[in-house]
């Protein structure tokens, strides 16, 4: 069966001051329907330029090649109309900070049924009993009320609640969320994804979750890929990834986090050095530098994406076992 | 009065008027914190947790008296901290520093690194030679894992974990004994966060200095502080050691807290419930009477409107709480199921 989604070869850069940016590399990813596929990635690994370009909604100085179908349909050079077309029916992005991406002059009503009166051509009223259906689906109550409310009237947390109700308005195949909890507390983390489960349950929208932490890719995702410095490091199915993962930099991810179901250690096990400047990559792996499994040839070569096991990917030249960070801790 | 320990806080009020645009309006008072109090001693490291409103980071901010605070009482070895006029807390400035959650923010882009070190040495140790500041300038920024040759580069060079330690070298300076740490890892990048944490107890271990780690990250908290205070909605809900916090959460909302961390086992979060991670956090101009956190407690009687629970020993924990002794206190292990 083709994937839902299918991304080639994409890559994306950016020309700037300092030079050309390479911020994601040669990358192929599939999204399959219903699923739930994490990104994990730290600053500069390029998890959001990759879905931002997959959404053609990169910065003007942003250029995007490779392939991205959707059902089949080129998406990279699609003109403009047709473009919003799908990304208002088939697939829509919401971000970490809310508050940027909603007006602060208009009602939550006003903003949520515009979308539908003017694109759809849908009635006022049926446009309003459509937003009160979404918001309740993300469990706001006094859902009518709420559509006279402005944007600083919500909690951060609400506000999130409402940028996904927005995203439910159209009914979309993909919803891609770029790290909507970083900012919010753990309470309320764990209560935006509980209902990103349950909607998925619901509504079987297939949901791409970007994020830094693994924990959170534990609790929702299906499959996982691991970005670093713009490439793919490792791909697997989330039980593969944390029992059996085969690259250095997810080792360094899981065992650097102190975690509250282990036991405590005096010294935390850590990654040398600093994240990636896209700027000045070194040629070969972008991880060689911080790795401790690092051998010549890391630093000359890109090492390719190889299949070590079933729906399991990973691009390393370490040969032998890994564990050195495990046995640390 | 000599106890051992460096800070006792009792009884700690910051209050904000909050004016209505209404004429003759009364002015509201928001109680950011309303009556804390805690210790720390020498060397130790306390932890202080909660969710962004609870009042964590003003309650930081008022150990260094950077807010106005309302009442209360703040012992720092045996100065009276609040009764001091700013040339008596001049010399205790030294002694009391802190770092910030935004290293990059907190940090002026067009400064060089030295003259950011330079600032809290020559304008709390205004006497010492030039030469002998560069000495310590050099000396923290070796501390703190900077490079000599970065002493003439800009603040905004830095990625935000070589920034931090800026922040770091900047508190270090001039050798304070208490240093408050207001989420000095949440914005840094999972790959750096425990290299400072790290840096942190390495710099407590070799200065004997006592932290304050205020974090809304209870992971972090559980590695570094021995002691860990929750906050919610300005007040105390729970104090204890780290085991017994979280190992044994006494409080329903510490309860709560922990069972919100998701823990990067695929295996054991899907199990995981969270159902008892209910509601939003009140606002705190308008808080619940009795118990702040009633309104979203499992275990919520009439008497928890009615009464305020005040802080008591339960076990080896201090717990505001009513019903802490019949509350069970949820293990990892069988509360997946």
């Amino acid at each position: 069966m083709a994937a839902f989604l299918e991304i080639r070869n994409l890559s994306v850069s950016f020309t700037t001051p300092d030079g050309i940016v390479h911020a994601v590399n040669d990358i192929d990813l599939d999204l399959n329907e219903r699923e739930v596929l994490g990104v994990v990635g730290e600053s500069g690994s390029g998890k959001s330029q990759f879905w931002l370009a997959v959404m053609g909604l990169l910065a003007k100085n942003g250029r995007a090649e490779g392939s991205v179908k959707l059902e089949g349909e080129e998406l990279l050079g699609l003109s403009h109309s047709r473009l919003n077309r799908l990304r208002g029916e088939k697939m829509t992005m919401i971000f970490q900070d809310p508050m940027t991406a909603l007006n602060p002059y208009l009602t939550i009503g006003r903003q949520m049924t515009e979308v539908l009166t003017s694109h759809r051509k849908i009635k006022r009223r049926e446009a309003e009993r459509r937003a009160i259906e979404v918001l309740k689906a993300v469990h706001i109550t006094g859902a009518e009320e709420r559509l006279g409310m402005y944007p600083h009237e919500f909690s951060g947390g609400m506000r999130q609640r409402v940028m996904i109700a927005m995203a439910l308005l159209a009914d979309p195949k993909v919803l891609i969320a770029d790290e909507p909890t970083t900012n919010l507390d753990v309470t309320v983390q764990a209560q935006i994804l509980a209902l990103l489960n349950e909607l998925r349950d619901q509504f079987g929208t297939a949901i791409v979750f970007v994020t830094h932490d693994l924990g959170v890719i534990a609790q929702i995702a299906n499959r996982v890929v691991v970005l670093y410095g713009g490439r793919t490091m490792e791909q697997a199915r989330v039980k593969d990834l944390f029992a059996q993962y085969r690259h250095p930099y997810t080792e360094g991810l899981l065992y650097s986090v102190p975690r509250l179901d282990a036991v405590r250690t005096e010294r935390l096990v850590t990654i040398a050095g600093n994240p990636p400047d896209l700027a000045r990559l070194p040629p070969g792996c972008p991880f060689a530098p911080r790795c401790v499994y690092v051998e010549p040839r890391c630093r000359r070569q890109m090492p390719p994406l190889e299949a070590v096991g079933p729906d399991h990917l990973r691009a390393c030249f370490h040969a032998g076992d890994l564990g050195r960070l495990q046995a640390a801790t | 009065m000599n106890t051992g320990k460096l800070l006792q806080v009792e009884g700690l009020k910051v209050y904000f008027p909050v004016r209505s645009e209404r004429l003759f309006a009364k002015t509201r008072w928001l109680k950011a914190v309303d009556g804390v109090s805690f210790e720390v001693a020498e060397r130790e490291t306390l932890g202080i947790v909660g969710e962004s409103g609870c009042g964590k980071s003003t309650l930081g901010r008022a150990l260094l008296r950077l807010v106005p605070v309302t009442g209360g009482r703040i012992m720092f070895d045996g100065h009276d901290l609040l009764t001091l006029n700013e040339k008596a807390m001049r010399p205790l400035r030294r002694q009391l520093q802190i770092i910030f959650q935004d290293p990059l923010a907190s940090l002026d882009p067009r400064m060089t690194v030295g003259n950011i070190i330079d600032e809290p040495l020559s304008s709390l140790l205004p006497n010492l030679h030039r030469s002998e500041r560069l000495k310590r300038i050099r000396e923290a920024m070796r501390r703190v894992g900077l490079l000599p040759n970065q002493i003439n580069r800009y603040a905004h060079e830095f990625s935000g974990g070589q920034a931090q330690r800026i922040g770091i070298a900047r508190a270090l300076v001039v050798e304070p004994r208490l240093m408050v740490c207001d989420e000095p890892v949440s914005s840094l990048d999972v790959s750096i966060k425990s290299q400072v944490i790290n840096l942190l107890q390495d710099l407590q271990a070799q200065f004997g200095l006592s932290l304050v780690f205020i974090a809304h990250d209870l992971a972090s908290v559980r590695h570094i502080a021995e002691r860990v205070v929750v906050l919610y909605l300005g007040r105390v809900m729970e104090v204890a050691d780290r085991d017994s916090i979280y190992l044994a959460p006494r409080h329903p909302y510490t309860q709560m807290l922990i069972a919100a961390v998701p823990i990067p086992d695929p295996t054991v979060s899907r199990k995981h419930k969270l159902d008892v991670v209910r509601g939003e956090l009140p606002s705190p101009l308008d808080p619940p009477t009795g118990c702040p956190f009633r309104t979203r407690c499992l275990y919520a009687i009439e008497r928890c409107a009615a009464e305020r629970p005040e802080l008591r020993p339960v076990g080896k924990s201090q717990v505001a709480c009513h019903r802490a002794e019949e509350i069970s206190t949820p293990s990892r292990e069988n509360n997946g199921g």
